[in-house]
C-alpha cells in the first residue's frame, strides 16, 4: 500500500511539473487552467496507481478537488455560452 | 512527507505573494498549482504507515495469543463475550455466567465461575438519535463511521434487527486483520459490540454468534440489559 502511495505521489509530481512548466512557457495567464490541469493530473495518477487509502481526509480531498474542477469547467462553459 | 508538503505550501504562498506584487497571473497559477501539490502531500502523509502497522499487528497477535491461552486455562474457550458498560469503563467479559456486572478488569471469579474482563475503548464519535432504535440505522451509521471512515478496515457494513437480535454483516475485511477471525477476540466483534452498547445505551450486550461468510463476517448480537 505504501509503495503504491509513493508511486502515486511521484507520478503526480512529475506530471504536474511537466504540465505547469509547459503552460508557463506557453505564456498561459489563466489561473484556472493551471488548477484544472493539476486536478486532472491528480485523478489520472490516482486512477493509474490506485493507492487505495479510503480515509475520511482523502475522501474529502477527492470530493473537494472534483467540486473545484466542476466549478472551473462550469465557469468556462458559461463564459463561452454567454459570449 | 508531511514536512515536505508543508514546505511546498509555504513556498507556494511566498510565490503567490510575489506574483501579486509583479502582477503576473501565470506565476500565480504556478503558485496555486504548487500549493495543491503540497496540500495533497500533507493529506496523504496522514495515511497509515506500513512499518508501524506491521509492528502493531505482530504485537496484537502476541496479546491475542496470551488471551487465548488464558481462556484455555480457565476453560472459557467456548464461553460468550459480553460487553458490560459501567459509568467510567466498558469491559469485554468472557464468562459462563450471563451479564456479570460485579467484575473488575483482569482475571477473577464472580458467581462461582471464572471470568476475564478486558477494558476497551473505542473513539468517541458524536451520536445523535435519528431513527427508531430497533431499525438498526443508527447502529449502522456509527459502525460505518468507525469501521470504514475512521479505521478503513472493511468495505461495507449492514445492520438488521430480527427477532430481538442485531445481525451485523461486515463485508470486505482488511486482509491483515482477517487472521484474527480464528481467535476468540477479533477487532470487528469488539468494535461492533461496543458500538451497539454505546448507541443503545445498553449496560449488557451479548455476542450470540459469529459466522464467517465469503469475504466477510456476520455477527449476531443480543441486548440483555438496557
Amino acid at each position: 500500500m505504501r509503495n503504491r502511495l509513493y508511486i502515486f505521489i511521484t507520478i503526480y509530481i512529475v506530471l504536474t511539473d511537466i504540465a505547469i512548466t509547459a503552460l508557463y512557457l506557453l505564456n498561459e495567464k489563466r489561473v484556472d487552467a493551471y488548477v484544472a490541469i493539476n486536478i486532472l493530473i491528480y485523478y489520472t495518477s490516482y486512477a493509474i496507481t490506485r493507492p487505495s487509502i479510503p480515509t475520511s481526509r482523502v475522501r474529502f480531498l477527492n470530493i473537494a478537488l472534483l467540486l473545484l474542477f466542476i466549478a472551473i469547467v462550469g465557469y468556462r462553459v458559461y463564459e463561452v455560452l454567454t459570449r | 512527507m508531511l514536512v515536505l508538503g508543508i514546505n511546498i505550501v509555504v513556498v507556494a504562498i511566498l510565490l503567490a505573494v510575489y506574483s501579486f506584487v509583479i502582477m503576473d497571473t501565470g506565476l500565480l497559477g504556478v503558485a496555486i498549482s504548487l500549493a495543491l501539490v503540497g496540500g495533497v502531500m500533507v493529506v496523504y502523509s496522514t495515511a497509515p504507515q506500513d512499518p508501524t502497522t506491521n509492528f502493531l499487528l505482530n504485537y496484537s497477535k502476541n496479546l491475542v495469543n496470551v488471551l487465548t491461552s488464558s481462556l484455555e486455562d480457565l476453560d472459557l474457550l467456548d464461553s460468550k463475550i459480553w460487553i458490560v458498560r459501567r459509568s467510567d469503563t466498558t469491559l469485554a467479559v468472557f464468562s459462563r455466567t450471563p451479564c456479570l456486572e460485579d467484575v473488575d478488569p483482569g482475571i477473577g471469579f464472580s458467581g462461582g465461575s471464572p471470568y476475564i474482563a478486558i477494558p476497551i475503548e473505542i473513539p468517541a464519535t458524536e451520536y445523535t438519535e435519528t431513527a427508531p432504535v430497533e431499525s438498526g440505522e443508527d447502529v449502522e451509521r456509527m459502525l460505518r463511521s468507525l469501521l470504514i471512515d475512521e479505521f478503513s478496515i472493511c468495505r461495507n457494513v449492514g445492520v438488521s434487527y430480527e427477532d430481538g437480535l442485531y445481525r451485523v454483516t461486515v463485508i470486505g475485511l482488511s486482509s491483515s486483520l482477517n487472521e484474527f477471525m480464528k481467535y476468540p477476540l477479533d477487532p470487528y466483534t469488539v468494535i461492533t459490540l461496543a458500538t451497539i452498547s454505546r448507541v443503545l445505551g445498553a449496560r449488557c450486550v451479548k455476542l450470540v454468534d459469529r459466522r464467517s461468510i465469503p469475504d466477510g463476517v456476520e455477527i449476531f448480537i443480543k441486548v440483555e440489559k438496557d
